[in-house]
């Protein structure tokens, strides 16, 4: 292992890099989130002249990402307890500290080319890279019932850090079963006077740990089976229509409709280049190296296809990608599984 | 010139445009509605909605962290 960080220490050398945010990078990251972050850390680290650019989709913050709308993270080792803000920050700020990385806020419109020469257009201007991360992430699945449109910032809410403060003493619902939902759920019990949950599927399926604070929560009711057909107000949300009978009713009047059904894969940009993704629209990696069937191309975090979505394992994939991206550059080991 | 501006403490896009205000050097009165229900009812009742971040500049409304119209509001380059 310190044999193998040696002769990394001295190819990095040996590499003749511009200065920071000039001329061309090595390596272009396409996404800001955690995943993108530690990429850039990484790659600096191995030499390379890295760009991260970030946009936001929605409530989350364009560097950072999706982790920015996460009240409380802890299951990031290291960290007993911090909010997701403060996680990004700590990313962001480690990746900065190399003279190597360049942050950008931009929009990449399109992403084209092939190994050692993409070109990256975006709202503000083109870059040139001689690789390409996507760790785009997701986006949030709005929840798409009569209503739901009509009602957005009108008590239908899908930030529960930014909103939950305006539900003092109301009565809300979550709308979803994961462990994001189960935590907006507990987060909104500091404020709501009642939280129902409301989940189409058979049972919630939160982390266990997070399952049991749901459980011993008198504020929380958990509604399983059941799902939200339709919201009703009139200048805000008054009640939402169920698609079944829960306590002799079929309309549970609510203040506030928290939505966290789940995420849309950003992966748009990868389809030009001939990125293979899944049926979930998924880019598809090789998890050993991040690598994606197109020599050059790597992608990490939310947007590739594992199972297990954490902002650990999207860090890791960004450090595996950063690494292939080296490997790539420096002994034209690129991949293309 | 008046600048009021309608958060909650741990939104992020709410950070991010004080943030954008303290960079530009530009004073403002933060009104935290998590914490005081009537300055919900003023922003609700100026902006028509219940997401915050809300920018009151000079009784233009602007929802959400706008950089280009709050640029354009505080005539900013």
């Amino acid at each position: 292992m310190f044999y193998k960080t040696k002769i990394l220490i001295v190819k990095m050398v040996e590499k003749k890099v511009s200065g920071k945010g000039e001329g061309d990078f090595d390596l272009v990251v396409v996404g800001a989130g955690v995943a993108g972050l530690a990429a850039g850390m990484y790659g600096a680290r191995l030499g390379l002249k890295t760009l991260i650019l970030g946009s936001s989709h929605g409530t989350e913050l364009p560097v950072g990402g999706v982790i920015t709308t996460t009240d409380i993270v802890e299951n990031y080792p290291g960290f007993i307890k911090l909010t997701g803000t403060e996680l990004a920050d700590k990313l962001r700020e480690h990746a900065e500290s190399y003279d190597l990385v360049t942050i950008s806020e931009e929009k990449v419109a399109s992403v084209d080319g092939k190994k050692g020469d993409f070109k990256v257009k975006t709202n503000k201007g083109e870059h040139k890279g001689k690789t390409i991360l996507f760790a785009m992430g997701t986006k949030w699945r709005e929840l798409e019932v009569p209503g739901g449109k009509e009602f957005k910032t009108k008590g239908v809410a899908y930030c529960a850090l930014c909103d939950a403060p305006l539900y003092k003493n109301k009565t809300v619902a979550v709308v979803g079963g994961s462990d994001s939902a189960a935590k907006d759920a507990l987060l909104l019990t500091k404020h709501a006077k009642k939280v129902y949950i409301i989940y189409r599927g058979e049972k919630i399926h939160p982390e266990p740990i997070n399952l049991k604070r749901i459980e011993q929560n008198e504020k929380i009711e958990v509604i399983n089976g059941t799902s939200v057909s339709e919201v009703k107000g009139e200048q805000f949300v008054k009640s939402v229509v169920l698609d079944k009978v829960y306590k002799g009713k079929k309309e549970l009047a609510l203040d506030g409709v928290f939505v966290a059904i789940g995420h849309i894969v950003l992966s748009d940009l990868a389809k030009p280049l001939g990125v293979k993704l899944n049926k979930k629209g998924e880019i598809i990696i090789d998890h050993k190296t991040s690598t994606t069937n197109v020599p050059g191309v790597f992608a990490a975090g939310d947007v590739a296809d594992k199972p297990f979505k954490q902002a650990i394992t999207g860090v890791a994939e960004g450090c595996t990608a950063a690494y292939s991206a080296y490997e790539c550059i420096t002994e034209e080991k690129c991949g293309n599984y | 010139m008046s600048v009021i501006v309608y958060s909650t403490a741990s939104c992020p896009w709410c950070i991010k445009t004080k943030a954008f205000l303290k960079e530009h050097k530009i004073k403002f009165t933060n009104k935290d509605v998590g914490e005081d229900q009537k300055a919900g009812q003023e922003m609700i009742k100026k902006s028509g909605q219940q997401g915050v971040p809300v920018s009151d500049v000079n009784g233009e409304i602007i929802v959400g962290f706008d950089e280009e119209k709050l640029k354009a509001a505080l005539k900013i380059k």
